[in-house]
């Protein structure tokens, strides 16, 4: 007597990856019997009991001990077992971060009274992807906490945990790891196209700012969510473009789309010459309770080791990071000096980029639906351009091709990085699609082809001229070199006249 | 029927043995413009029914249930063939019989090396061998005493993944990964350095588990360690490592145990059928499989009808054969478990080379113990019947080429292949051309095979086709439901030529099929 109705209630259930452990740990702070507890420093879920907790850590320390028999300089970095994986990385000397991630699995129903049947899919978690996932967890804690060693110095077991504790409860709840792909492991950036006179433009109005506020140390510039100028070392840029692109950006810009007169838009009454506000600080100037208190940052970590002030301001879709030493004190009169001096310029700039980029688009025609789709990957700039990604939010990244494609690429990107040497890999996946892999000279390219009769030759064909039109991509970056050096003469004429 | 022409690929996969049909089928073959992408009709398919118990290649080999499976596969036989093996205290001295034989060649086994050196670290594949226990039944690099504690940690790895009602699979590191099998009563490990993937050292695992079952059969391996369950195996084993090492090996550069395949020598068909048939008259009432080897090329395969042999088992015997030379010195009779067939019973198998100083060895197969002197009538009726016959000159002169060189396809960048079909279970690849010549290299190209091999046959994500371009080679893999083909090019090969020395060389194996495989096997 099963009904249809019935029926669909015994349909399978698909579970996507989810995480089940997050944990930090130094094998030195509690190496006698008993006090294994206090080699903990973080734990995710916090309401696991003790002795597992233990446990878990003590299968880590095992793990990473016993590979160090086969090779002691390079120990474990993934355990595969039927129901998880987990990710070891050891960013600084004997700090261990590990990240245990259940494998996606299908609930099948079973009979009446017995327990539905779980079948785990071992071979859909790629380690390239959720080991990038891991490191830039620990690169996004030192953005804003700086090393663990540091912490250490400063305050000791005590600060450490305190600060890990304050980081992670929040930051793990943003990770969304059935969503992450071959993005995550380029952790790329996206450059905005643009020609070089309003590139000059950009380039002179941060000289200008950066020569009246002579306490901005570095500057960044964006444009819808993509970067055109930064003055910061490329490791520390790709995080904090990582953090802006998918935390800040996105926080702010609902209150943006809601009309003039929503209340969810802030005040700007009074400020008629300007679109321009702060992110990052007091969120109106005119607010007598304001506070001008603005997040910190830790950069250079490996030499100088800085702690800045991070002041994002942003007119209509430019967005521009000033970055000041944290010694500094920042109060009302900084900020009015420098939205006085930044907002006008700032809403003229982004209308002129805004013009231009329509222009660009209109002499390159209307965008029809290619037969391709590609992600292109530049290790030595860390550009990066995907036609597969739509835009990122902060919660998902939606794709446009199927979630096997993104793993074929993955397949093929772990290809690549265990020989050093040029490649070209060409596979036809059993749904037909052709999917192409080419690496050269420090850049990756990944194409999907959707010719499904397409012969080998054909799609080399193909492939051919979309890198001929991806070249006009890479004459672009290198005519943003030659850029550089021209906006560098320009700078120093300026301040030759100032 | 006749008049449709579509449907002409139907009755060669139900022909049963009527010779009527063949000459006409054989005709259709030829005339295929393209070499059929079907099962069934690929170039080296055989005409009747084949050899081999019918497997889907790598996945059923590491499949879970893989045991049930086998058994299934020949549960019917099992009952009538196959010495049951619990015959408990009889068990065991059959046993001690192989041991004593084995022990007569120790081999050169260079064991003693400081595991903690630089060099024992360097080796490319670590193989262990342990008990549920912990205790060290074989390790490929360094002796167990000397690794019985790494081996006691590894087991304790596996346990406690288990208390979390967890399975331990692997774990991976910059350079290398560590692969667990737990096949109860035994854990195996594999570190290995080299590309290949995890299932496919688990595959080899699978292979260096199921040698030991053929040793001991898996009902009595179960039965020492359900009575004492820190048994040190070793004492059991003892002689026999030179046959795990040599295993290991051929799994490092034999193509047939990456394809699950067996590869041929090279022989005109008449002779092979002259040769098959005087197999085929020298039978005897329990015989069961007769297969003649030249080095690790098949000559030539009878069997009983309705028992197949699985590749496995038969690569298991090719070593069995090609690690031991005290068969060369007269006849040998070892009992030995075929896992695929049977893990419960011990088959007896008669092996001996046909002459002094000629790599012709005939293994047969009985299920009948004392069955000694009846097989060795068998292979004297069988010699005498032979050397009757010109075939046997023919056989002598084809055993000097055993291989060919891939020059003779025409194809200049071509520099090596594999090509196996599907249905007949049987490979054909040339000699290694001069770049792979070395062992190095030539495991090396192995590897490149595998790891093409791994990609084609993802569990989940397999795929039809691949083509990688590297700089040392250009490397291409195409799977079809009736072949499995994997080239290697030069690097100055251009994507065009690859394509069209395809069907090129399709086309030479389609002219050559007689030779290169074995298409009408006999059964007694």
């Amino acid at each position: 007597m099963i009904s249809p109705r019935m029926a669909t209630g015994m349909q399978e259930k698909q579970y996507t990856p989810s995480l089940l452990n997050f944990f930090i740990y130094n094998p030195k702070f509690g190496p006698r019997e008993g006090e294994e507890e206090k080699k903990i420093l973080f734990y995710h879920p916090s309401d696991v009991e003790k002795n597992e907790k233990i446990r878990n850590v003590g299968l880590c320390e095992a793990i990473v001990q016993f590979t160090r028999t086969f090779c002691p300089s390079k120990p474990a970095k993934s355990l595969h077992t039927q129901k998880n994986r987990q990710f070891f990385f050891e960013p600084e000397e004997n700090f261990w971060i590990v990240m245990v991630v259940r494998n996606p699995m299908v609930e099948k129903p079973n009979k009446e009274g017995k327990p539905p049947t779980i079948e785990y899919q071992e071979e859909e978690i790629l380690d390239t992807v959720y080991g990038a996932v891991l490191q830039q967890c620990y690169s996004m804690y030192k953005l804003f906490n700086g090393t663990f060693a540091r912490a250490m110095e400063a305050g000791g077991v005590e600060l450490l945990t305190q600060k890990l504790e304050k980081f992670f409860y929040r930051y793990l709840q943003t990770l969304h790891l059935q969503s992450c792909d071959l993005l995550d492991v380029f952790g790329g950036i996206s450059f905005f196209p643009l020609d070089k006179m309003t590139y000059l433009k950009i380039q002179s109005f941060v000289n200008r700012v950066e020569e009246s506020l002579s306490l901005i140390k570095y500057t960044a510039f964006l444009y819808n969510d993509q970067l055109i100028w930064s003055g910061l070392e490329q490791d520390d840029m790709r995080i904090l473009y990582k953090y802006l692109t998918t935390s800040l950006f996105p926080r702010h810009s609902e209150p943006e789309l809601a009309g003039r007169d929503s209340p969810l838009r802030p005040e700007v009454a009074g400020n008629l010459l300007h679109y321009g506000r702060f992110l990052t600080g007091p969120s109106n100037l005119k607010d007598p309770e304001a506070k001008f208190r603005f997040p910190k940052i830790f950069v250079n970590t490996d030499d100088s080791y800085e702690e800045l002030h991070l002041i994002v301001y942003k007119a209509m879709s430019a967005a521009v990071c000033f970055m000041i030493s944290a010694s500094e004190e920042l109060g009302r009169e900084f900020c009015e000096q420098l939205d006085g001096l930044v907002g006008p310029q700032l809403t003229l700039l982004a209308s002129d980029i805004c013009e231009q980029y329509n222009i660009n688009r209109r002499v390159s025609g209307p965008d029809k639906e290619p037969q391709f789709k590609f992600i292109y990957f530049n290790h030595m700039n860390l550009a990066e351009k995907s036609t597969i990604h739509m835009r990122k939010t902060a919660s998902v990244s939606l794709t446009s091709v199927h979630p096997d494609l993104m793993k074929i690429l993955g397949d093929i990107h772990a290809d690549f990085v265990r020989v050093d040497e040029d490649e070209e890999i060409i596979v036809k996946a059993m749904t037909d699609y052709w999917v192409v892999g080419k690496k050269s000279d420090q850049r990756e390219l990944y194409v999907i082809l959707n010719q499904k009769n397409a012969n080998l030759i054909e799609v080399n064909e193909e492939v051919k001229r979309l890198c001929a039109t991806q070249c006009i991509v890479t004459r672009h970056l290198n005519g943003y070199t030659q850029t550089l050096y021209l906006a560098l003469i320009v700078s120093l004429l300026w301040n030759a006249i100032i | 029927m006749a008049a449709d022409v579509h449907n002409k690929a139907v009755p060669w996969e139900t022909a049963n043995g009527s010779l009527a049909p063949v000459e006409r089928l054989r005709q259709d073959r030829c005339d295929s413009p393209t070499p059929g992408l079907v099962e069934g009709t690929e170039p080296g398919a055989g005409q009747d029914s084949h050899m081999f118990v019918h497997a889907q290649s790598f996945e059923d080999l590491t499949a879970d249930g893989d045991d049930t499976r086998a058994e299934a596969a020949g549960s019917e036989n099992t009952s009538r063939l196959g010495e049951p093996a619990d015959e408990g205290a009889q068990g065991l001295p059959s046993e001690e019989e192989q041991v004593e034989e084995k022990e007569s060649h120790p081999g050169s086994r260079a064991k003693e090396e400081d595991v903690t050196s630089e060099a024992w670290r360097r080796h490319r594949k670590h193989v262990f061998v342990l008990s549920e226990a912990g205790k060290p039944i074989y390790s490929r690099y360094g002796t167990e005493e000397a690794l019985s504690s790494t081996m006691g940690v590894m087991m304790a790895l596996v346990s406690f993944v288990e208390a979390e009602k967890n399975i331990i699979r692997s774990i991976h590191a910059d350079g290398y990964k560590v692969v667990f099998l737990r096949k109860s009563p035994l854990v195996l490990v594999g570190v290995a350095q080299t590309l290949q993937s995890e299932r496919d050292l688990s595959r080899e695992l699978h292979y260096i588990y199921y040698q030991i079952i053929s040793l001991l059969t898996l009902t009595q391996l179960n039965h020492i360690f359900q009575h004492k369950q820190n048994y040190d195996l070793r004492r059991l084993l003892a002689g026999s490592e030179h046959l795990t090492d040599n295993l290991l090996k051929l799994l490092d550069r034999d193509p047939g145990l990456l394809l699950s395949a067996v590869t041929c020598l090279p022989l005109s068909s008449s002779v092979r059928d002259v040769i098959s048939s005087s197999l085929q008259a020298a039978k005897a009432k329990n015989l069961v499989f007769s297969i003649l080897l030249a080095g690790s090329h098949l000559v030539t395969l009878v069997r009983k009808k309705d028992q197949y042999l699985h590749h496995m088992d038969l690569h298991l015997l090719f070593n069995l054969v090609g690690s031991s030379s005290s068969f060369r010195e007269g006849e040998g009779w070892t009992p030995i478990c075929l896992p695929k067939f049977n893990t419960a019973g011990f088959f007896h198998a008669h092996i001996s080379y046909l002459e002094p100083g000629t790599d012709l060895c005939l293994i047969l197969v009985s299920t009948d113990r004392e069955d000694f002197f009846n097989l060795s009538d068998c292979k004297h009726r069988f010699l005498e019947r032979l050397r009757r016959r010109t075939a046997y000159q023919a056989l002598q002169e084809a055993l000097k080429n055993p291989s060919y060189s891939v020059s003779q396809v025409g194809i200049p960048e071509l520099r090596h292949f594999l090509y196996k079909s599907k249905s007949s279970g049987l490979y054909t690849s040339p000699e290694f051309p001069v770049p792979y010549q070395s062992e190095e290299e030539q495991e090396r190209i192995m590897e490149l095979y595998q790891y093409l091999h791994s990609r084609i046959h993802h569990p989940t994500r397999p795929l039809r086709f691949i083509y990688c371009c590297g700089e040392s080679e250009n490397l291409l893999a195409w799977v079809t439901s009736g072949f499995e083909l994997y080239l290697c090019f030069s690097p100055l090969g251009t994507k065009a030529l690859a394509v069209s020395a395809i069907n090129k060389l399709l086309k030479w194996i389609r002219k050559e099929e007689d030779r290169l495989f074995i298409l009408s096997p006999q059964t007694y």
